[in-house]
């Protein structure tokens, strides 16, 4: 049996969760390669024109999964993993969509619904009715459900050392990981959906560029979710997306940290949930007067106006910081 | 204190609410190109369509005089929720510093909805309240029966324009004599008159087309937005029925408890095949009103969204498969600032040319079309100028 895995959306967060699972129950996963232009493609012709391109990626994957001649994909609906808080519409409804709008996925497509409360799936019992399809019993795939929660409770461990998601999973061999080396003379809060951060093909590898230009990153991940929570408390209402409202959380606490020089904002196109999130990180970061910028990126974004924003940015803080250091 | 509220639909409810309340209503104006201008200026850039109308309604009203304005926060995991908090911003960005008051879903805010509730109440016994409320709950009731008789009439009237003066009038006789809720009766028999008093044609039932509106609330429900779409559909000859009507969603606001037992229930039933869980907004009504619809042998449907609406862009992604099974034509249309009146009338003749061929070439059972048919139609009926809808 060969589960495919599509590389996109939520893949970045939970990839150290499922291989466990799977590897666990001896099943072969079949990850689909590295987005790129052709797989945008097929995405675009699978999907709503007005839809946003993470999603479009993400149909891609599976097109390209579903020629692979593997027997499922995985497609988890993800509803809720913190308790009064859910995911954004068409994660919800991501199943649904893909069922109906990819030909021949309908019967392929394993759904299970992940309402849990926790970022670690291991309790998300639903997860569990995978038994049938998978033709495994109900207890094996209970202990690879705890093995899979253990495992990404780990790697969830190393990126709150301040490794960014790649990092970590490199590191998932080590026994002992010591606290991330800072080695950049200015540290930014590098602020997005993993799906965008990470995804090479998407961010242009926005993360890689700035390490290049000897930044340290700081993203939502390194953070510890007490200090996320902490001023998400203070919001009178807050998102009802737990991946806006990490993200929201987790731009307060860069914002009122003095370690951070700067906080960029990536942003996919057409993103509802963004749009508001951006507008409170402008406001907020105007009140503490730190260096602030919107990155957005979209299948018409050049490169070369990408970097040189993110270079001038740099150069900016860099300067300001001197500054400072002689006044 | 003076009272606005955010234009949806037919606005004489809330302000008749409020009134016998005994506060002073500020009407906010109809949405126009200077509302959406405003909220366009001030919203931020990427928040949806009816967020930003509301905004520009805010800044008229407050402008108008209006003190504090009154909203429902909205249901559903969606931005809706979040609205009143941008708008907070805005306002205050722009130098207003009013109070926004929110009547949230009273299961998602129990004790929120009880201090709006009391800032409302003012000095009015329960009692009043009671009764108010009860008043412009039947009214809506009312006033939506006359609506569907309007938008299904309309189509057929021999002078144009009678209907919708009509209708006018009758929102305004509501307005001028409703008081109490024994009120409502006397005032329909009124209007009824007033209707059965125009001319129509008469139109044998087998040509009768029918079409239905689904889709994101604010869009569906406010005319100045959708650019009069019932009007129009009805001006080319259709019968129109809508997914929401102000009654359904006061209900929501005021009475929840009642509405898990509503029609909505039904509904949302239907929907489950195609969209197994609600995903926030409204994608799981619009969902299953395309079935309903369908079911009670509509011709077409029409899916109306704001530009990039997260819970309508699921369902969108799902009716292409669903006109394909059912059998029945779709036109999604998104709305923003931008869409010009001209391209949406073509866009609807278009669509109902072939919504008529498809009907009669149905009834015609000799000439039974094949599906691929209906669905290659479909899809040149959604694609425009530029490229796929
Ligand atoms: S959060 Fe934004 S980018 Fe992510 S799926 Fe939703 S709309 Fe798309
Ligand atoms: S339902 Fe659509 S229009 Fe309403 S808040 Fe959500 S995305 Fe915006």
């Amino acid at each position: 049996m060969k589960i495919g895995i599509p590389r996109a959306l939520l893949y970045y967060y939970y990839s150290p969760f499922w291989k466990t699972f799977f590897e666990e129950l001896g099943i072969e996963m079949v990850i689909s390669p590295k987005t790129s232009k052709a797989i945008l493609d097929k995405g675009i012709k699978e999907s709503v024109p007005e839809i946003c391109v993470p999603i479009k990626i993400f149909n891609g994957h599976v097109v390209t999964l579903l020629e692979k001649d593997v027997d499922y994909v995985l497609i988890p609906r993800m509803v809720s993993i913190k308790k009064g808080e859910f995911f954004c519409p068409k994660f919800m409804g991501l199943p649904d969509i893909v069922r109906h709008s990819i030909p021949n996925a309908e019967d392929k497509i394993l759904y299970p619904q992940i309402k849990t409360n926790s970022d670690n799936l291991a309790k998300a019992t639903d997860i569990l009715q995978l038994a049938e399809p998978l033709g495994l019993s109900y207890s094996e795939l209970k202990s690879a459900l705890k093995k899979a929660g253990k495992e990404w409770a780990r790697f969830n461990k190393i990126c709150k050392k301040g490794y960014l998601i790649p990092e970590a999973n490199k590191l998932m061999q080590e026994k002992l990981v010591k606290a991330a080396p800072r080695s950049g003379d200015i540290t930014i809060g590098l602020l997005g959906y993993v799906y965008n951060v990470y995804d090479e093909f998407v961010s242009m590898n926005v993360y890689k560029r700035l390490q290049d230009l000897n930044v340290n990153l700081v993203t939502f991940e390194m953070i510890r979710n007490k200090d996320i929570n902490k001023y998400l408390k203070k919001m009178p209402k807050r998102l009802f997306w737990t991946f806006s409202n990490k993200l929201m959380g987790a731009g307060h606490y860069l914002n009122n940290n003095p370690g951070i020089d700067g906080i960029i904002h990536l942003s996919a196109f057409v993103c509802g949930p963004d749009s508001m999130l951006g507008q409170v990180l402008e406001s907020e970061t105007q009140k503490t007067k730190k260096p602030f910028m919107t990155v957005r990126v979209d299948e018409h974004t050049g490169e070369n106006h990408l970097i040189t924003r993110i270079e001038a940015f740099a150069d900016m803080i860099r300067n300001s910081k001197k500054k400072r250091r002689w006044a | 204190m003076k009272i606005s509220f955010p234009y949806m639909g037919t606005t004489i409810l809330y302000k008749k609410l409020l009134e016998i309340l005994g506060h002073e209503v500020i009407m906010p104006p109809r949405p126009t190109r200077k509302t959406f201008d405003l909220g366009v200026k001030y919203s931020p850039e990427f928040a949806c369509f009816p967020l930003k109308v509301i905004t520009g309604t805010y800044i008229e009203a407050l402008e108008k005089g209006a003190e504090v304005l009154v909203t429902s926060g909205g249901h559903g995991p969606c931005r809706a929720g979040f609205y009143h908090e941008v708008h907070e911003r805005v306002l205050k960005n722009i130098g207003y510093d009013n109070e926004i008051i929110v009547f949230d879903a009273l299961k998602d805010n129990f004790f929120k909805v009880l201090s709006s509730f009391f800032k409302i109440k003012a000095n009015n016994s329960f009692a009043k309240v009671k009764e108010a409320i009860k008043t412009v709950y039947k009214m809506s009731y009312s006033l939506d029966k006359l609506e569907k008789e309007v938008t299904k009439r309309r189509a057929y009237e021999v002078t144009k324009g009678e209907f919708t003066t009509a209708w006018r009038k009758i929102k305004e006789l509501y307005d001028n004599k409703v008081f109490t809720s024994e009120d409502v009766e006397k005032v329909e028999l009124e209007a009824y008159e007033l209707l059965n008093s125009i001319k129509i044609k008469e139109i044998p039932e087998q040509e009768k087309i029918r079409i239905g509106i689904v889709g994101e609330i604010y869009v569906v429900m406010e005319p100045s937005v959708n650019m009069e779409i019932e009007e129009t559909l009805n001006s080319l000859g259709v019968e129109v029925e809508r997914s929401q009507y102000l009654s359904e969603w006061i209900e929501f606001t005021l009475v929840p408890s009642r509405y898990s037992k509503s029609h909505e229930y039904e509904i949302l039933k239907k929907a489950d095949k195609w969209l197994e869980i609600g995903i926030g907004g409204h994608a799981k009504q619009s969902v299953g009103f395309i079935v309903d619809f369908y079911d009670r042998g509509f011709d077409g449907i029409i899916q109306l969204m704001p530009f990039g609406c997260l819970p309508e862009l699921v369902a969108q992604s799902i009716i292409p498969k669903m006109s394909n099974e059912l059998g029945i034509p779709v036109l999604s249309l998104s709305i923003d600032e931008q869409i010009g009146n001209a391209n949406v009338q073509t866009r609807l003749e278009a669509f109902l040319d072939l919504v008529k061929s498809i009907k009669f070439e149905k009834q015609n059972k000799s000439n039974i079309i094949s599906l691929q048919d209906i669905i290659n139609r479909n899809r040149i009926a959604n694609r425009t100028k530029e490229g796929i809808l």
